[in-house]
């Protein structure tokens, strides 16, 4: 093995001289003591090369046609077959309209400048919203799953509130904030923090006991058992949390663009959707639609995707996969 | 060896809540510097003596004492932090020892290197064979560097020709830190093969059985006519032991 001459350290030396002082004929003694250990060494090698399969990272053009390729090809497949029935069966162009309506929709969204201001809207409030439930349910998480009693009394209604539509806050929050962002934020923020704050309760759960031990063994004191080792270990719980409370956000934001309009509430995506609905434009309606799913898509794709695969990479949770 | 006691274990008992003995009127001393094997068929309560040992439980009645710096333990799985690489895992050790940010790097590098994993040391546990996982795990465990290393039945799990490697590499780091080692298993020829002294404990309630001493043992290996004989004998004893319960 290569490494056998130059990973020979002085320690090892220092240790050979004492496993030959230990011995009754000094000399020949480290003799094979030396011989047994480089022999030691190479089985060792031998053996964890066996027992070790090299990493097959996937190349970029395998991760591209099994993982990028087939959604575009359904996708194409699917304008496809939505402008054949269009040729074909003739439908209403202001019930079914084509592709192509859509696409121009789009383009004359973009063109007048609605179309960037409801995005960055919309952006900019589900990213705020979500940061601030991040914020308030991660440290209502760790205190739950920490604070067993705490927990047994505010669990289930944590679990309630996850499973209540937000949107069934709507008419709530206009009543107490008005027509205002605060209204927003409140409804976004009754969808995502309980999302958060379960998905932490049950990353931590999931914790294998046998971690714990070892970081007493190791002699962590409560808070560095917290930091450095449940946390951590908690991680994967945590992120598919946070992907939910995301996915929450983001709904739960459409639904009060949608309901909530006027007052000091900006122009948002679900209130481009609401106005084209009152003027009956349903080339306009579908493209919003389009552009909500398409963002949340990308958020999905650029962001949660890339983190959860690393993640769960490190830790050998991941084999091959589709993504 | 040089003959002071490192661990005094003394008219021991231990029993949970209001069930039945697990331990009784256990007494052990063991010098400094000794690899001591507690053999014992399931239900002996050796692995409560372990944890006894190690602090993580309380006796019911008599008194352990055990060096004040504590000892060290490895367990059957190996119980890496899988989100950290071999190296961070030792450094881990360390750092909760309190050793400074500068030298953990240096000093986990030479710990993986006494445990021939100074190549692997940028590997996460999942990359890592069974072996050698066992192997970052003793090493973190030297890492505590705490006198007395406590060893619950940590190559139970590997295949028979890794354990062997291992069984040498654990002599080798034995014979080359001093640590006091005890050892816990369920396999003779592994005691026999490894022990300065072999401890047998009946079961339920777990007591002291016998004792076998080894006077020379280097150089010795799983299938040396030594080993073989020695096993013989206390197999015998074990099975004396085991057929009590059928009664």
């Amino acid at each position: 093995m290569p490494h056998d001459a130059t990973l020979l350290d002085e320690r090892d030396a220092a240790a050979r001289a004492a496993a030959a002082d230990l011995a009754r004929t000094p000399e020949a003694s480290a003799r094979t003591a030396d011989h047994g250990h480089d022999d030691l060494r190479s089985l060792e090698a031998g053996l964890d090369r066996l027992q070790t399969s090299p990493d097959r990272a996937p190349s970029a053009w395998r991760r591209f046609t099994t993982s990028v390729l087939p959604p575009i090809l359904f996708v194409v497949a699917l304008i496809a077959a939505w402008q054949l029935y269009v040729v074909i069966a003739q439908p209403r162009p202001d019930i079914v309209p084509g592709p192509v309506d859509v696409f121009n929709a789009i383009v004359l969204g973009w063109e007048s400048g609605r179309l960037q201001l409801a995005v960055i809207t919309s952006l900019e409030r589900g990213v705020v919203g979500f940061l601030i439930a991040v914020i308030v349910g991660t440290p209502l998480g760790l205190l739950l799953a920490e604070v067993k009693p705490l927990r047994r009394a505010v669990g289930p209604i944590i679990s309630g509130l996850q499973v209540l539509p937000s949107v069934a806050w709507v008419p709530a929050a206009i009543l107490w904030f008005g027509l205002t962002d605060a209204t927003v934020y409140f409804v976004v923020l009754m969808g995502a923090v309980p999302s958060i704050v379960n998905g932490l309760i049950s990353g931590v759960e999931q914790v294998p006991p046998q971690l714990r031990r070892v970081g007493t063994v190791l002699g962590a004191n409560r808070t560095r058992l917290a930091t450095l080792i449940v946390l951590p270990a908690a991680l994967p719980g945590y992120v598919a949390g946070l992907k939910q409370g995301w996915a929450f956000s983001w709904r739960s934001l459409m639904a009060a663009e949608i309901i909530a309009m006027g007052g000091t509430i900006g122009f948002g995506l679900g209130s481009m959707l609401q106005q084209s609905r009152e003027l009956a434009d349903i080339g306009g309606v579908l493209a919003t639609v389009l552009v909500i799913l398409v963002i949340g898509i990308l958020i999905e794709l650029a962001f949660f995707a890339p983190l959860e695969r690393r993640m769960l990479r490190r830790r050998g949770l991941l084999q091959g996969g589709t993504r | 060896m040089s003959g002071q006691t490192a661990i005094r274990i003394d008219r021991l008992g231990k029993r949970f809540g209001a069930g039945p003995l697990v331990l009784d009127d256990v007494n052990l001393s063991i010098e400094t510097g000794e690899f001591v094997c507690l053999l014992g068929a399931s239900g002996c309560g050796k692995s409560t003596l372990l944890n006894l040992i190690a602090g993580l439980d309380r006796p019911t009645t008599g008194s352990i004492d055990v060096p004040a710096e504590g000892a060290a333990v490895m367990f059957q799985e190996s119980a890496l932090m899988p989100w950290l690489t071999a190296r961070q895992n030792v450094e881990l050790a360390l750092r909760l020892r309190g050793v400074a940010r500068t030298a953990r790097r240096t000093e986990a590098l030479e710990l993986l290197d006494v445990v021939n994993l100074a190549d692997a040391a940028e590997k996460r546990p999942h990359e890592l064979s069974g072996g050698m996982r066992q192997r970052v795990a003793l090493a973190r465990a030297l890492a505590q560097d705490r006198p007395v290393l406590l060893m619950d039945e940590p190559f139970a799990a590997l295949d028979a020709i890794t354990r062997d490697l291992l069984h040498e590499e654990l002599e080798r780091v034995w014979r080359r830190t001093g640590r006091t080692i005890v050892f816990v298993t369920h396999n003779v020829r592994e005691a026999a093969r490894l022990g300065q002294r072999v401890v047998l404990l009946s079961s339920r309630p777990g007591r002291v059985a016998g004792e076998w001493r080894i006077d020379t043992t280097e150089r010795r290996r799983i299938e040396s006519p030594e080993v073989a004989a020695l096993s013989i004998e206390i197999t015998e004893q074990l099975r004396k032991e085991i057929r009590r319960n059928a009664a």
